[in-house]
């Protein structure tokens, strides 16, 4: 496979195109470089680590849980898993400060890392009645005298089939949600063991019209999620679609063609929501290679913490990411709200990229520490400059940086020297700052 | 798309619970100083005050990069601030319809008690949790904009929150909004116009060609280092990331929004910065509301400021939650208004807004589920409060038990565009909606300018002996505690003292004492919208007071607002003016004249007063006063104070009062006006409190028996302030007097004026220094009206001749100082 091409897939899948990745897949073909990068081991085992309060806040697991993912997004073998477990997260979303419990947020994220590769179908019916989101939607509040729709609104809006179709059509009804809310009364919590109960005496038994099925029938829950995705073959291909609406713009860019959405979503349809076909499809597509696609998307925050991370050799512990997310926008178990993380624009605003200033910042204090980073020193303003740049992987495999970036760069480096020696120690730190937060580090 | 932003609250929550020590952390920090640093503000226990004098020192002219230069508000252009309440706020229980037994039947036990709620009218009342929102209505500045929604009703949080943003009609994903529209119809491309505080642009504020920006709540870091030469390397750095975006780098457009945040990041770091210099409270959106006031404070030429709160979306346990989060609303708008500063006041309006309302039968859960129509605040002294709209009907109820709406949301977009932004609505809302006369004046025009009582009607004098009405620090005048930040109280006076029903104003010495925080105090006619004015000015632990004619309400009472801290509140009544003519006086004016001076022996005494020193002073016969007269107008001054003290001032031959005149620390030099009616023998007593002082006094005018010379009270306005350009030109004033048009001006007649009060304060003067005003045409007199140290503030009153062209002059007798002047009233011919 190409080098570029495959630094590209590497970098959109295991967030950075790694030294040994590159080589390791030099040789191979497009499929079995996919096949290669979405065969990851399951299952991972929680760390016990979570079960340990040390404060009774819970503020201390969030902050080891955050770092021991961010951590696994760059040391794990296969780092695509991790990817797709966040954006299972973003797709699923339960919020840590409302769920209160780090067991069952971390169930649930062993559930996105699990079946990251697994069944759409099968995943949807445990998300449900795992302690996080019956408790996140409110749908332990759910009983027949008193429904509360909460969750049976975002199992189809957000979850699901979306609110319009491909056509703008609208894909239910406020009366499709409160049936579907009927049908989810009575799945709750035994606070006994903090796992789910099916309630039955809370549960509304009576004949309900949902999606205008006749004759009535008396749906459960789970029959919903069937219904939408097995049985009602319409709605199955509508899931489908948005879905792979999705998918497509959370790897590749936003705005796809139905061309491309309509193929991954019959691939998706045809495998009935196996998701490793699915997303291979999408990876094997000549369009997530074009420029569009290269030029397409802005690294998440996440994806910008991993790369300064594999790139300066630091990990969570040492750079503490957990006090910078919020700032940048994205806070692990923490969505903001439940439709999850949006792309690009959502990401690029001097609000959210001030806090990406000041991480890269929190990483240079360390590496100026170390003499070996005195990357000025011996060298011409424009060597320094390409040092630093190939330091950050921004030199190889068809990256470069354009010309109005480099020559902003030596131009600082040059002005810098008509005051001070060469290589001192403030170029030193502004250039590894600069550098990582040139436009060329955020969008890969 | 669009971000309302949820997990903010929560996560600073989350952020600021102690952990173990990191010793190991970047620079060792450890985490409570990271947090420190980055503006979170740990431990800040107290709430902050008004930023005061500090921020426009911060941000004087001329310190600012022209690269970064804004423009900033004009003195008519309206501000307006955007309060979000994220989640869809349940309005039956925010505007209690607490007559309607349906409500109770249909809310249940998530009802607000009608004992409780805070009686608007006969039919509705305020949450329980909101007495600030009702003290603003009481004053007339809250229009609750009842039964706000929309035709064909989504609601879906995301769906019906992008509707709202994008403002225009029609289905389908927005990908415009309408402040962002309405920015796009303004000249040039200045990117202070409009900004949210928080994370993430919201859809609103993102127009086709140009978009607000965001300003995180807990400051900026990066790029807000100074352009000094300590910091030369930082700015080096900048200039060249600025360079990122000097073109298209042609890598998409992505690559170039990356570039040019980058650059933003940077000129809002160095714009803003100063803002987040003192300490924010710790709650959030009163942390958001205080930046709020601030980056208005500061003049960066921001008109449009979005923020929020989240929370609202009351599934479950309704009660507790909606009670913290009316709360937390209630002290941030405290809060906001106390920090900003007075000459922005009669510029901003906020508005608020949520997706959705709630549904009116309550849930099992204690809580409500999503809705429809729902109640809508627009607040501030320009608007006309009262009720507008209709409340939601709780029969007739929609399909799954909504409420029909009566007020489709985008009309009170229209209104604000239209009446408050300067126009466009139609073009930005792509159709018209029909409006409503929610503003009383236009931005930036005192509420009420046009002068009271009604034309025509003028005001005699009727001096009083001296007599306290008002001591907070005891049951006296009502009020046995201190005023709290923002707080406004109205205070009774007619009849009190002899005060009569036809009183149209009272004069009253008004001091503030033992102030927790620097703060100023406002009085005005109970009733009115609030000035943005000031009277006294008072640091922290200082007593001041000054003389004040302030109109009476319909209800005989004046109040009273305290912007910051915890401060006491005196009040002595000194006179009344009333219309009519039997017993009542009439001011002449006179050039002003020193009358005592104990360091000099004028006035026939050359000592310095010892404690519980009495002495009469002379007045008639002296300085152009003639003999007979009632009151005189006095500029009295003390000096070199060995301690706390207070001077009392009351006619000769009469006995003391519980009354003070003026307050002095160890070694100040303070001055206040007095208006003393005089003893049968022309004279004044005075007397001093504790250690020793000296003291000067200086004349202005007389009270007698007449028909000319009468008090015509107006609204208050600010019509001089050096730090903004109001009515003068962004300088300071120093040994060149600076002259000041009266006479046909502001709302003033051209004509038939002999004397302005005015309310003078200095701000900041670079050295200590003295300010003293008089008649155009004249050479300065040996006299002075207010006293002050280097970078202090204070503020007295003055009553000052006219010069024949109209106008007063100020001068500043040492150094320069930044000026204000706020008209009060004046004396006809």
């Amino acid at each position: 496979m190409d080098s570029v091409q495959l630094a590209h897939l590497l970098r959109r899948t295991e967030y950075v195109a790694r030294t040994n990745r590159m080589t390791e897949l030099a040789a191979v073909t497009r499929s079995e470089a996919v096949d290669n990068i979405l065969n990851a081991t399951t299952p991972v085992a929680i760390p016990a680590y979570i079960d340990h309060d040390i404060d009774g806040e819970g503020y201390d697991q969030w902050v080891f849980s955050v770092q021991w993912w961010i951590d696994r997004m760059v040391d794990s073998p296969r780092p695509m898993q991790e990817r797709m477990a966040f954006f299972w997260h973003g797709h699923f979303c339960s919020g840590w400060d409302k769920v209160n419990s780090a067991r069952a947020m971390m169930e649930q994220n062993a559930l996105f890392r699990d079946s990251a590769f697994g069944n759409f179908r099968t995943m949807t019916h445990t998300m449900s009645v795992q302690t996080a989101m019956l408790i996140y939607l409110d749908n332990l509040d759910n009983v027949k005298t008193s429904p509360n729709q909460n969750f049976a609104r975002e199992l189809m809006e957000l979850f699901t089939i979306g609110v319009v179709d491909q056509n703008g059509q609208p894909t239910y009804t406020e009366n499709d949600v409160s049936a579907a809310a009927a049908a989810w009364t009575g799945h709750g919590i035994d606070w006994n063991t903090d796992l789910y109960k099916f309630w039955s005496g809370d549960h509304d038994n009576t004949l309900k019209s949902f999606m205008g099925v006749v004759p009535l029938r008396n749906w459960n829950g789970p029959d919903i999620i069937n219904y939408l995705l097995q049985e009602n073959l319409a709605k199955k291909m509508v899931a489908c679609k948005f879905l792979s609406k999705k998918l497509w713009e959370h790897f590749a860019y936003e705005g796809p063609s139905n061309t491309i959405i309509n193929s991954l979503a019959q691939v998706l349809y045809d495998n009935d929501f196996s998701i490793k076909p699915w997303v291979k499809a999408m990876l094997m597509r000549d369009e997530f290679y074009g420029a569009a696609a290269t030029q397409g998307l802005v690294r998440s925050p996440l994806e910008f913490i991993v790369n300064l991370m594999y790139f300066t050799g630091y990990r969570g512990a040492q750079l503490n990411p957990q006090w910078y997310v919020e700032g940048m926008g994205q806070v692990p178990f923490n969505p903001p709200n439940v439709a999850g993380w949006k792309t690009n624009s959502y990401w690029v605003n001097t609000s959210v990229f001030g806090s990406r200033a000041e991480f890269a910042r929190n990483a240079t204090w360390r590496l100026r520490q170390n003499d070996a980073n005195q990357v000025g020193l011996g060298r011409t303003p424009a060597q320094a400059v390409d040092f630093v740049a190939a330091m950050l992987g921004l030199t190889t495999n068809g990256l470069s940086l354009s010309t109005v970036t480099r020559n902003a760069m030596v131009n600082f480096v040059t002005a810098s020297r008509t005051q001070e020696s060469a290589g001192s120690w403030w170029e030193n730190t502004n250039l590894l700052t600069m550098m990582m937060l040139t436009p060329e580090f955020h969008v890969a | 798309m669009l971000d309302p932003d949820i997990s903010t609250a929560d996560a600073l929550r989350l952020l600021t619970i102690p952990v173990v020590d990191r010793s190991d952390d970047p620079l060792g920090m450890d985490r409570r100083r990271f947090l420190q640093m980055m503006g979170w503000g740990v431990g800040a226990g107290a709430l902050m005050g008004g930023l005061g004098e500090t921020l426009a020192a911060d941000l004087l002219p001329g310190r600012l990069r022209e690269a970064f230069a804004t423009t900033p508000v004009g003195p008519n252009e309206g501000i307006l601030v955007l309060l979000g309440q994220f989640g869809g706020s349940d309005g039956l229980n925010i505007v209690v319809p607490y007559a309607n037994g349906l409500y109770y039947q249909q809310h249940g036990d998530i009802s607000v008690p009608a004992n409780q709620a805070l009686h608007l009218n006969s039919q509705v009342g305020l949450h329980p949790n909101l007495p600030y929102l009702k003290s603003l209505y009481d004053a007339g500045q809250v229009a609750v904009m009842q039964g706000v929604g929309y035709p064909d009703p989504d609601l879906s949080h995301f769906t019906s929150m992008a509707l709202w943003m994008y403002g225009r009609a029609g289905n389908g994903i927005p990908n415009s909004g309408w402040v962002g529209r309405w920015l796009d119809g303004l000249n040039g491309d200045d990117p202070f116009r409009a900004a949210t505080v928080g994370q993430g642009l919201p859809l609103h504020l993102v127009g086709v060609n140009k978009r607000g920006i965001a300003i995180p709540q807990w400051g900026v870091g990066f790029g807000g280092d100074p352009d000094d030469y300590e910091h030369r390397q930082q700015q080096w750095m900048y200039t060249g990331m600025r360079n990122f975006a000097s073109a298209s780098a042609g890598r998409g457009k992505w690559h170039d929004s990356i570039a040019s945040a980058m650059k933003g990041v940077i000129d809002v770091g160095q714009q803003v910065a100063p803002v987040f210099a003192a300490e924010l409270p710790d709650n959030d959106l009163a942390k958001k509301m205080t930046v709020a006031a601030r980056l208005i404070n500061a003049d960066l030429g921001m008109r449009v400021i979005d923020t929020g709160q989240d929370g609202y979306d009351n599934h479950s346990s309704e009660p507790q939650e909606l009670g913290q989060l009316l709360t937390d609303f209630d002290n941030a708008l405290q809060l906001f208004f106390a920090t900003l500063r007075p000459e922005f006041r009669s510029r901003v309006t906020i508005m608020t807004y949520s997706e959705f309302g709630r549904t009116s039968w309550s849930n099992d859960s204690s809580g409500t589920d999503h809705g429809t129509a729902n109640n809508q605040f627009i607040i501030g002294p320009s608007v006309r409060g009262g009720l507008y709209g209709a409340q939601p009907s709780l029969v007739g109820l929609d399909q799954w038990d909504r409420m029909p709406f009566n007020v489709d949301f985008r009309s009170l977009y229209a209104t604000v565009l239209d009446r408050w932004l300067g126009g466009g609505a139609s073009t930005v809302l792509g159709a018209d909606y029909e409006q409503f006369d929610v503003f009383r004046s236009l931005p930036g025009v005192v509420p009420g300018v046009v002068t009271f009582p009604p034309p025509g009607g003028s005001a005699g004098f009727v001096p009083l002996s001296p007599v306290r009405i008002l001591d907070t620090r005891g049951p006296l005048g009502g009020h046995d505690r201190p005023f709290a930040t923002g707080e406004a109280w109205s205070l009774p006076v007619r009849g009190l003292n002899g005060v009569p029903a036809d009183a149209v104003a009272v004069v009253v010495n008004l001091t503030g004492a033992g102030a927790t925080a620097d703060t100023f105090l406002t009085a005005w006619r109970s009733g009115e919208g609030m000035p943005d004015t000031s009277n006294v000015n008072v640091a922290a632990n200082g007593a001041v007071p000054n003389l004040a004619v302030i109109g009476i309400g319909a209800d005989g009472a004046i109040s009273v607002f305290n912007s910051a801290g915890a401060s006491h509140v005196l009040a002595d009544l000194i006179g009344y003016f009333r219309e009519g003519t039997a017993d009542t006086t009439a001011l002449t004016s006179l050039m002003p004249s020193r009358l005592l001076d104990t360091r000099d022996g004028t006035g026939g005494r050359n000592e310095v007063f010892g404690a519980a020193n009495e002495f009469d002073l002379q007045v008639t016969g002296r300085g152009g006063v003639p003999e007979g007269c009632a009151a005189a107008v006095l500029n009295v001054t003390i000096a070199g104070a060995t301690g706390d003290t207070y001077l009392t001032v009351w006619p000769s031959g009469e006995g003391q009062p519980t009354t003070s005149s003026l307050n002095a620390g160890p070694g100040q030099t303070c001055a206040n006006l007095v208006i003393s009616k005089l003893g049968a023998d022309g004279k004044v007593r005075i007397r001093n409190e504790r250690g020793t002082a000296h003291v000067l006094v200086d004349v202005a005018g007389y009270f007698v028996v007449g028909t000319a010379g009468r008090y015509i009270p107006v609204a208050p306005r600010r019509i001089i302030d050096t730090r903004s350009g109001i009515g003068v030109a962004k300088a300071r004033i120093g040994s060149d007097p600076l002259s000041v048009l009266i006479a046909g001006a502001n709302g003033l007649p051209s004509s038939g004026i002999a004397a302005v009060q005015v309310n003078l304060t200095a701000v900041s003067p670079s050295q200590d220094t003295f300010l003293t005003v008089f008649p155009s045409g004249n050479a300065v007199p040996n006299a002075s009206n207010l006293n002050l140290k280097a970078g202090g503030v204070r503020a007295n009153s003055v009553i000052a001749r006219l010069g024949a062209d109209g106008r007063i002059m100020v001068v500043c007798g040492q150094g320069n100082t930044d000026v204000l002047v706020d008209v009060v009233g004046y004396f006809t011919v």
